[in-house]
């Protein structure tokens, strides 16, 4: 099968701190990918290494097939990023930031492709809004939006369903589980356990930079634990270690 | 959040670097005596530090803007008059005097300290540097004061600010056109460093301190009660540029300009408000130096200061925004020198006007071709220096003594030239060669680099 991202004793220190410590794993196509850890734990600093955003310290990954340190702007070509705390520009409207995504991508049938986030997501009545207007919530789905505009084979999301309402929050979900049966790959990091257990194929749980656990969600069912208790297990004792 | 950036070293050496340059160019006084008296050197200075003030002031405008500014994007206090029992005139009286004492510590006091130690080796007062910290302190807040007053007349009522402000250009005009205006007048701390008598003094308080009172009186916040809908205005802005190629950047520019709060305000307190001022010292200068081209001289200065365009284009969005899609920094950069390009017609809109208006015309090529070219190169040198964060980075010391050290020689061997011949400002098109170089480098360094602690 193949592997839409292999990360190799990746690690990044920022001063005299490790972030991320010697992490591997990989992810295969087709795959819902859950980087679970707690706040500060190296998840967002993985995803902006995998997606060129920053260089590893040492070690190297691959992201279908091209070396993010490389290649950082083919890798951001192919696929589609979520960050967890970046805002769309503040000046444009929700229409306009499409487009000038759009634009970036160099897309064709722009209006189509923005009718149909609108519809998915419930916000076509913001699009002509600021986007400094706009709640969170509206902000995350345009930037939804925007990583899926292209139709990536790749997503790579940080924290996925922050600020959307339970019923958002659903159809997110269900979009993402649409997204990989139909053939495509995400790659998410979340501290929130109900949405790993809930979509992911594979989980990784990652604490002070360091990959503590990566195995398919169904082995812990299997066993009949839930994920929460062996998060806290496997988390507490790494810490008490 | 410099000291983050920078560490604390290169944020705190900051003064010190207008103090050592300040010393440096104090000890230099007397070479230029003959051409430059002192007192002209001190008008000079006053000047300076009026024009600083006011481009200070003018860095919070009206309304939300004015706060968010104000308040170092800490719009969280900006607007604690929402959350927490603090009013808003409370918290603007507070920010009003942070500005004051953290702009006189960073600028004055290590300007004046520098001129004090070089006082004994140029033959003054030692004494001078205490008088000249106090007038420059004055200076400062008479620039800052007076952009408060009008920029709280602007966000009561733009009709308000239109009409005092026309008063004001009358009653100046008329003043200057009697001959009954004097500079001491003009500009009272300047009397005071003169002469050190109560009067001065007296006046300088009375000027800064009654706008400044007004303006934290009838201060007014402006929260929006609604939401602004606008049609999609990217794509058609785009198509009107799209041979300039990176079409939707110029066209984003051009939009987080014209939406964001101040609009014309902006412009004209942070831009058309210190030309007039320079343009107004200029016609002082020119008594005191003979010969002197003012339109040459201005049009330097007139580049210099529309360099800080390039602040205004690369203030709303930082590269992070970009991060995650698929642009180089350097694309980026090359949008912002098309933007740059395009807005540079206000600035020349300014030199034609002055060009007509002054009876100009003879030198108006020379000063034209000496705006287009500090323009150029202090944008170069800016790019080269502080890639995308402007705002943020020429308050790193060493980066502003790099910049000091790059614009100034230029800038004064340029006026210099200028003084003897105005048809020598044309040498200033040299400047053309090293801004080519330094933007390509500028492009290429900071493709890589990360803000700390961002």
């Amino acid at each position: 099968m193949r592997q839409m991202i292999e990360a190799t004793e990746l690690t990044k220190n920022y001063g005299s701190v490790t972030a991320v410590n010697r992490v591997s794993f990989s992810v295969a196509e087709g795959e819902l990918f859950g980087l679970l850890g707690p706040n500060g734990s190296g998840k967002t600093t993985m995803i902006r290494m995998l997606t060129g955003q920053i260089p590893p310290t040492t070690g190297s990954a691959r992201v279908m097939g091209l070396d993010p340190a490389k290649d950082p702007i083919g890798v951001r070509g192919l696929v589609g990023i979520i960050p967890e705390q970046e805002t769309p520009p503040s000046f444009l409207t929700a229409e306009e930031y499409l487009h000038f995504v759009a634009s970036i991508r160099n897309l064709d049938s722009v209006d189509e492709r923005c009718d149909r986030w609108f519809d998915l997501l419930e916000f076509g009545d913001k699009r002509d809004v600021l986007c400094k207007d706009l709640s969170r919530g509206t902000r995350q789905k345009l930037m939804f939006a925007q990583a899926f505009l292209h139709e990536p084979e790749l997503a790579l999301i940080d924290e996925p369903l922050i600020n959307l309402d339970p019923v958002m929050q659903r159809t997110v979900k269900d979009f993402l589980k649409g997204y990989v049966q139909g053939g495509g790959t995400v790659f998410l990091s979340t501290h929130i356990l109900e949405i790993a257990e809930e979509i992911c194929d594979r989980i990784g749980i990652i604490h002070n930079g360091r990959l503590l656990h990566s195995g398919p969600v169904g082995d812990l069912v299997g066993s009949g634990r839930h994920l929460e208790s062996f998060f806290l297990d496997l988390v507490r004792g790494d810490a008490g270690a | 959040m410099h000291s983050t950036i920078f560490g604390s070293l290169g944020f705190a050496l900051f003064p010190a670097v207008i103090g050592v340059f300040a010393l440096l160019g104090s000890l230099t006084l007397p070479l230029f005596a003959d051409v430059f008296p002192y007192d002209v050197v001190a008008l000079f200075a006053h000047a300076l530090f009026l024009l600083m003030g006011v481009m200070v002031g003018s860095f919070g405008l009206m309304g939300r803007e004015f706060m968010n500014r104000r308040f170092g994007q800490a719009s969280l206090i900006a607007y604690a008059s929402r959350s927490l029992p603090v009013s808003e005139r409370r918290i603007f009286a507070a920010f009003l005097a942070k500005d004051t004492v953290y702009y006189i510590l960073l600028y004055v006091l290590p300007f004046a300290a520098g001129f004090a130690v070089a006082t004994p080796f140029i033959g003054l007062d030692p004494g001078l540097g205490l008088l000249a910290f106090v007038s420059l302190a004055l200076a400062f807040l008479l620039g800052l004061s007076a952009v408060c007053f009008l920029s709280t007349l602007y966000a009561r009522s733009v009709a308000l600010l239109a009409g005092t402000a026309a008063v004001l250009a009358i009653a100046a005009l008329a003043a200057f056109r009697l001959g009954t205006i004097t500079v001491s007048a003009v500009l009272p701390p300047y009397a005071f460093f003169l002469d050190p008598a109560v009067e001065p003094l007296a006046l300088s308080l009375l000027l800064i301190l009654v706008p400044a009172a007004a303006s934290v009186l009838f201060v007014t916040v402006d929260y929006p009660d609604r939401t602004k809908r606008f049609k999609n205005s990217l794509d058609p802005l785009a198509e009107r540029v799209g041979t300039l190629g990176g079409a939707h950047f110029i066209a984003k520019d051009a939009l987080d300009l014209l939406r964001s709060e101040g609009g014309a305000g902006k412009v004209i307190f942070s831009f058309l408000l210190p030309l007039g001022l320079v343009w107004a010292c200029l016609q002082i200068l020119i008594r005191f130096i003979p010969g002197i081209d003012p339109l040459v001289v201005f049009a330097v200065l007139l580049g210099v200061i529309s360099a800080t365009i390039y602040n205004w284009l690369t203030e709303f969005d930082s590269f992070t925004s970009y991060t995650f899609l698929p642009v180089e920094v350097s694309e980026v950069i090359d949008a912002k020198l098309k933007s740059y390009a395009i807005a540079n017609l206000l600035p020349l809109g300014v030199l034609v006007l002055a060009a007509a208006t002054s009876g100009g015309v003879g030198t108006f090529l020379p000063a034209l071709a000496a705006f287009a070219s500090v323009s150029a190169y202090t944008l170069a040198v800016t790019v080269y220096l502080t890639g995308l964060h402007p705002n943020v980075m020429l308050y790193h010391a060493w980066v502003f003594l790099r910049y000091l050290l790059a614009i100034s020689p230029a800038l004064l061997l340029l006026i210099f030239v200028s003084i003897v011949n105005p048809g020598y400002a044309f040498v200033s098109l040299l400047l053309v060669v090293p801004a080519a170089l330094l933007l390509a480098r500028g492009r290429t360094r900071w493709q890589a680099w990360e803000m700390p602690g961002y």
